[in-house]
């Protein structure tokens, strides 16, 4: 099998060995996938409903081991770790989603400094900063203001400062555009380039969207039926 | 700055399992309150019949049964001796037999109560032998025999109280690991998230546990108060019973040890439902992720 590359540079945060998963022995749901991701790289990742999408990014937040096959993200092997230390990666890892994934209990506020409070810092410690990646993300106006009085678009942009809020080295967006319009869309890419590009995140975007893909012009990883696949125009192949 | 907490409010759930909390503790403590209580009144009424001896004599002639007692009081360590009187051997024998049956109808021995120093020893064969050498007949009834009998049911009573508050203990501890599994898969989303933003298993379940904490302590207190009401009720009801049944019911009294119960109630309900939610949440998490 070929191994894929994305990205410059041999620092690679991302690195994965023969994976497989499998839910319920039903069969495969990814097959034998061996993949790099330099630091620092911007990357999608395409393919057709329940090509397993998803579920190589599950992998990659630490939200399921796979069935076989080895993954290291910033260079430790993630199944040797114990669940403790696997918190504690994954505090390095930010996640956005198609779906927001917000507590409608908290206000925007407290849903950004939700990795900070779990961290064990006070309020009065990060205040200002997650005022400032509010304001960042056009929200300095619905600070105190609940999910559920916040429109789609404004949902996704406290999702993404929640993912933001502690500076990933990974940023990992499920399907990121999927529930804003064109134009939001492309503003909340923007905003990943802009990290990408003043933090050196590592960034990789799930999306079906090919005309943004193309937009962005950056390296596309494609999953068909479990299985990677070189994309001729965006990826790169070693 | 005041933080809204990450698990929210109670809901109706929460309301549902307070009830059943409250209910579980109630029935621990009350049977706790009533083991104790009978205890302390069997206790009391041991120690009081530990000394005592009836000499029940078979001659109608009063004064030879005088002369009885007036050498039973001789004897080493017999305290006080009594010899009584008609009206009080039919007071004695009423609750079996009836009023107004007795009075002409029946031959009545005569009765010798007695009060020996427990700490000499049982007076009875040398009463025994004062009685034959005096050529009367009858015989001696020491009480302690029937105290033998109240320390066995004592036993068995604790061991009961003991049986039901750790069967209402396991029936609570099942009762909050069912809710708080239920609790974190109605809340999967909240452990999802805070799952992905660095939380680890203890510091989830932490948040469980605080919640069922305070749920549990506050559903103890209510129980707690609520036993407390039910013995209360139960003693006044009794107190206005007479005669022995009075005597072996619960002590309306508000002792040490009952103070102990109704405060452990609560204390011990939270703990029990803290670590039921602790290992409850931790080992569903491993299942979960």
């Amino acid at each position: 099998m070929s191994r894929y590359r994305a990205g410059p540079g041999d620092d690679i945060a991302v690195s994965l060995d023969g994976v497989c998963l499998n839910y319920d022995k039903t069969g495969e749901v990814l097959t034998d996938i061996d993949l790099d991701l330099a630091k620092g790289s911007f990357n999608f990742l395409t393919g057709p409903s329940g090509a397993g999408k998803s579920s190589l990014l599950k992998l990659l937040y630490l939200a399921h081991a796979p069935s076989r096959g080895d993954i290291r993200l910033f260079s430790r092997h993630t199944q040797r770790m114990k669940r403790r230390d696997l918190a504690h990666l994954r505090r390095r890892i930010g996640v956005v989603f198609q779906e927001f994934r917000l507590l409608d209990h908290l206000t925007a506020f407290e849903n950004v400094a939700l990795p900070l409070r779990v961290e064990g810092q006070k309020a009065s410690m990060y205040r200002d900063e997650v005022i400032d990646l509010l304001r960042w993300v056009g929200l300095s106006e619905r600070v105190d203001m609940r999910p559920p009085s916040l429109s789609g678009g404004e949902q996704q942009r406290v999702a993404i400062a929640r993912a933001l809020i502690k500076k990933p080295d990974l940023l990992i967006a499920d399907e990121p555009t999927g529930n804003v319009d064109f134009e939001m869309g492309r503003k909340i890419v923007r905003l990943f380039v802009e990290l990408n590009k003043r933090f050196g995140t590592t960034v990789l975007i799930a999306t079906h969207d090919l005309e943004l893909i193309r937009e962005f012009n950056a390296p596309m990883l494609r999953l068909s039926h479990g299985l990677l696949a070189q994309d001729r125009d965006f990826g790169d192949r070693q | 700055m005041r933080q809204t907490p990450l698990l929210p409010r109670g809901d109706a759930r929460e309301a549902a399992l307070f009830f059943v909390v409250s209910a579980l503790c109630f029935l621990a403590a009350l049977s706790a309150l009533i083991a104790q209580g009978t205890y302390t009144a069997a206790a009391a009424w041991s120690a009081q019949v530990e000394g005592e001896l009836s000499v029940i004599v078979q001659t109608p002639d009063r004064a030879l049964a005088e002369d009885l007692a007036d050498g039973i009081q001789q004897l080493n360590g017999v305290i006080e001796v009594n010899l009584l009187s008609d009206e009080e051997v039919e007071a004695l024998l009423q609750p079996s037999l009836g009023s107004g049956v007795l009075a002409g109808s029946l031959a009545l021995p005569l009765l010798i109560a007695v009060q020996a120093d427990v700490l000499v020893g049982d007076p009875s064969p040398e009463i025994t032998a004062l009685m034959a050498s005096m050529s009367i007949e009858g015989e001696v009834n020491a009480h302690s025999g029937y105290t033998a009998y109240v320390r066995e049911a004592l036993r068995l009573l604790r061991f009961v109280a003991m049986a039901a508050v750790t069967l209402l203990a396991a029936t609570a501890i099942a009762v909050i690991a069912f809710a708080t599994k239920a609790a974190l898969l109605a809340r999967r989303d909240i452990v999802d998230v805070l799952h992905l933003s660095g939380a680890d298993d203890v510091y989830i379940a932490q948040l469980f546990e605080k919640r069922f904490w305070v749920l549990a302590v506050q559903a103890g207190i209510g129980g707690a108060v609520a036993a407390l009401a039910a013995s209360a009720a139960i003693v006044f009801f009794f107190a206005e019973t007479d005669g022995i049944a009075a005597q072996l019911l619960p002590q309306p009294d508000l002792n040490r040890w009952n103070i102990a119960i109704l405060l452990a109630t609560p204390i011990v309900a939270g703990i029990v439902a803290r670590s039921a939610a602790r290992v409850t949440v931790i080992s569903s998490l491993k299942e979960m992720m």
